[in-house]
């Protein structure tokens, strides 16, 4: 029987009375459970939306870490000690995942299939393959910017270093930085509309509406990324 | 993680760094990037245009430690090469000479598509280049 119930698929009854099992713990006896292979959203119960009742995420967040929390089960056997500790820290993962809304979209992505870290790689073997030119993932304005903004950065690095830092490239860095502060902004407000189509065009089975907004997310997130990363070395130059 | 010694080679003494005049109808720029890190990479070759050969190129690649070399050793090797000998160049063979590791894969590719960007862009030259260059020469 050990061995059964130590794999999660395999049963889905409780291991200790036999009844059907909750997620988390046993209806009935209330025994914990080892985890099932399911996904953030149903680990909470809650519906896969983007546009999230985080409320409802925070407090079944709270109640399953008491409930979870190791130090409960300090005296239990071994095996419940084992799957209350696989629960909670499945459960924080769960829960930093869905609570950050950027975080969110892109598991919802990869939920779909979608490995943004793969984009790149994908794109390029398939523009060998085919002889044409690749797809840049980014598009080049946004590429030009962010290279240009670079240069100054390291001019200004340097003039740093020799304790010389010009006054009108610092605040030309600084205006540069209140721009891109503000693109983010909208870039977010963006992604926040598509959020709303999302779950719309799921809940109405609406695969090429619901293509489309997934590649919509995805320029967004990669956009993102960019200037985010670059406000971060913005910070660093002027700070230092 | 730490770096193979090419990398380290390539990352303190980097090749071939700096610029080549866009507007030049012998030059190529290829400007890419990789969300995944936010890096950007500039690279630019100077093709003779009788033999086709890249008889000079130059990058400048804000990133890792990895894309760096990645784009140097690119230079490298383009250099000497025909276009089309250097459009056979894949991301494979740098993550071979520099031993990059699974995570540092995507700079490899950043230098490949740096590569074609660039002769792309020099080819698109060669198109519009001569109508241009008539042109020029009514005046």
């Amino acid at each position: 029987m050990a061995t059964d119930i130590s794999n999660p698929v395999a049963t889905s009854s409780c291991w200790s009375c036999g009844e059907m099992r909750a997620a988390h713990f046993c209806h009935a006896c209330g025994r914990v459970q080892p985890p099932l292979p399911v996904d953030y959203f149903a680990f909470f119960s809650l519906p896969k939306k983007l546009n999230l009742d985080t409320e409802l995420l925070e407090r079944g967040f709270y109640e399953l870490s008491r409930k979870l929390h190791p130090d409960l089960y300090a005296r239990s056997d071994q095996q419940e000690q084992e799957w209350s500790l696989q629960q909670s820290s499945l459960l924080n993962d769960a829960y930093r995942t869905l609570k950050d809304p950027i975080k969110r979209t892109e598991y919802m992505l990869r939920l779909e299939g979608v490995e943004l870290e793969e984009q790149s790689k994908t794109a390029t073997e398939k523009a060998r393959a085919t002889g044409q030119i690749k797809k840049q993932v980014v598009p080049p304005d946004l590429l030009e910017e962010v290279f240009d903004l670079n240069m100054q950065l390291e001019e200004l690095r340097a003039q740093k270093k020799l304790g010389e830092d010009d006054p009108a490239l610092v605040e030309e860095i600084g205006r540069q930085k209140l721009e891109l502060e503000e693109k983010h902004a909208a870039l977010v407000e963006q992604l926040q509309t598509c959020w709303k189509a999302w779950d719309r065009a799921v809940d109405s089975g609406n695969d090429s509406d619901r293509r489309s907004v997934r590649d919509k997310m995805i320029d967004l997130l990669n956009r993102r990324n960019y200037i985010r990363n670059l406000v971060r070395d913005v910070n660093q130059v002027l700070e230092s | 993680m730490a770096y193979s010694d090419k990398v380290l080679d390539h990352y303190s003494n980097p090749r071939n760094v700096g610029s080549l005049d866009k507007s030049s109808p012998e030059v190529g720029t290829g400007l890419v990037g990789a969300p995944e890190c936010g890096d950007v990479m500039k690279l630019q070759i100077k093709v003779n245009p009788q033999t086709n050969i890249i008889e000079d190129a130059k990058f400048k690649t804000f990133g890792c430690g990895s894309a760096i070399a990645s784009s140097s050793l690119a230079t490298e090797w383009v250099k000497g090469k025909t276009v089309d000998e250097a459009l056979q160049i894949k991301n494979t063979e740098i993550v071979k000479e520099l031993s990059l590791p699974p995570v540092k894969i995507h700079c490899s590719v950043l230098a490949e598509d740096a590569i074609r960007a660039a002769i792309q862009d020099w080819k698109k030259k060669q198109e519009t280049g001569k109508p241009v260059a008539a042109a020029v020469a009514v005046q």
